[in-house]
């Protein structure tokens, strides 16, 4: 291989798409509102809560010029319950604690509810459905979220974290117990992640799959090296049976499972 | 696997036991006795390329030079032994790149519970493989008997696991970068 990175990208590049997340901030010092190429921003106004993405607002935050308003998952509480939920939750033995609930989509507890999508529209007029990159998970009060949904880890939970912790850790509440409880979390998914090396084969041959709903995008950027090395391998190795069942399968199709000349054959054999 | 993959090219030259099937003139240099001929019979690990190649007359409906038989990497004594407890079991000993070994050997015969049996033991030790890899304390301690005997595959795996883990662990700060 020429080139020296290996596939996938890199935790600081997956940090770096995770710095274009939008966050709640107040602001200390005036400021004219922005044209980014992300979207214009709106005028900061001393004591009005404003959204900016990440970057910039940490870069305020080490200018001393704004306080970031932790995201509402990123409290004490609310962690130790998804810990709780994802390592004593009967349901989530062997997965990942559900991601926040998509606009119009029913949160878990009206069960059976049908989604009703909520279209929202682009400055030019157009329809959309916003979806994961582009929806406010990380503001302080999300908007579109009934606060009745349980706590739900963002997709990128892990840099969110990281970086908050980093730069901002004055501006959360008790940042030691949600630096503890981010690791207990992440390692809790790991361990997960790992047990699922157990059902991968049923991925590599069989058609199956292994489900990954709720998986930040640090992990899977952890995870993808290892887990597509097993699937390859376990693809390799069980090369001769999938031909074998292939063949099988022709051979089938060859006698008649689909030629409407021999269905009466098949169907008295079915008899039996 | 590509044509210039080391890997598959290492994996070719791994030793093969074949059976003559034919006498061979002038063939004795294979067998250390260079100018003899070669009697049927006579049993010689053969590369696996070679193997193949002299194998192959069969499927063309001629009668063949050799017959190949199961490497010992692949003995039914190292599958019980896999069977019984896949992870304490020196696969790098057995053959260096002892799936990939297999998966040729798949190719040539069909095994369906040599199949199984690898499927199985690359699972769990790909599990443990992930363990050792989160390790931060690095191959060292107890998994280093069970690291020694990797097989080429596993220890790309290895590498590709721990390579991210150490790679998480200095973004987030919590490792030096070197």
């Amino acid at each position: 291989m020429a080139f020296p990175l290996p596939r996938g990208i890199t935790p600081s590049e997956i940090g770096f798409l995770a710095e274009m997340e939008m966050v709640t901030v107040v602001p200390r010092q005036r400021l004219e509102g922005l044209e980014l190429l992300g979207g214009p921003i709106e005028p900061l106004v001393p004591p009005r809560r404003a959204s900016l993405p990440l970057w910039l607002a940490l870069l305020l935050k080490r200018q001393r010029r704004a306080n970031i308003m932790p995201p509402s998952w990123l409290h004490p509480e609310p962690l130790n319950l998804i810990l709780e939920v994802e390592s004593q939750h009967p349901d989530y033995r062997d997965a990942f604690s559900p991601p926040p609930p998509l606009p119009g989509q029913p949160s878990i507890r009206d069960d059976g509810l049908a989604p009703t999508a909520r279209p929202q529209y682009t400055p030019d007029g157009n329809r959309y459905y916003a979806s994961p990159p582009f929806l406010p998970q990380n503001t302080a009060q999300t908007e579109g979220f009934s606060s009745r949904d349980p706590p739900a880890l963002p997709f990128h939970w892990v840099e969110m974290g990281n970086m908050l912790l980093e730069s901002a850790s004055d501006d959360l509440v008790e940042p030691d117990q949600i630096r503890r409880l981010l690791k207990d979390l992440r390692e809790v998914r790991l361990a997960k992640m790992r047990a699922g090396t157990d059902v991968l084969d049923a991925a590599a041959t069989g058609g199956g799959g292994v489900a990954l709903t709720g998986v930040g995008a640090m992990e899977v950027g952890e995870e993808r090296g290892f887990l597509t090395g097993v699937v390859d391998n376990l693809r390799k190795i069980g090369a001769s049976k999938e031909q074998a069942r292939r063949e099988q399968m022709a051979e089938q199709r060859a006698n008649g499972g689909y030629d409407g000349a021999q269905d009466e054959e098949e169907e008295d054999y079915m008899e039996f | 696997m590509s044509y210039y993959d080391i890997d598959s090219i290492l994996t070719d030259a791994q030793k093969l036991p074949c059976t003559f099937e034919l006498e061979v003139p002038g063939l004795g240099i294979l067998e250390g006795n260079p100018g003899e001929d070669i009697k049927p019979g006579t049993r010689i690990d053969l590369p696996l390329w070679l193997g193949e190649m002299l194998s192959i007359g069969a499927r063309l409906g001629t009668s063949r030079l050799v017959t190949l038989d199961m490497p010992s990497a692949l003995s039914e004594r190292v599958m019980n032994a896999l069977k019984a407890d896949p992870r304490t079991v020196d696969l790098r000993s057995l053959a260096p790149h002892f799936y990939s070994l297999g998966e040729r050997i798949l190719e040539l015969f069909e095994e369906e519970e040599l199949v199984d049996v690898l499927m199985e033991t690359f699972k769990k030790r790909a599990a443990e493989v992930s363990d050792q890899a989160h390790n931060p304390r690095g191959a060292v301690g107890d998994g280093v008997d069970f690291l020694r005997g990797l097989d080429e595959t596993e220890r790309q795996l290895f590498r590709a696991a721990h390579d991210r883990a150490k790679e998480m662990r200095v973004w987030s700060g919590e490792a030096k970068r070197k």
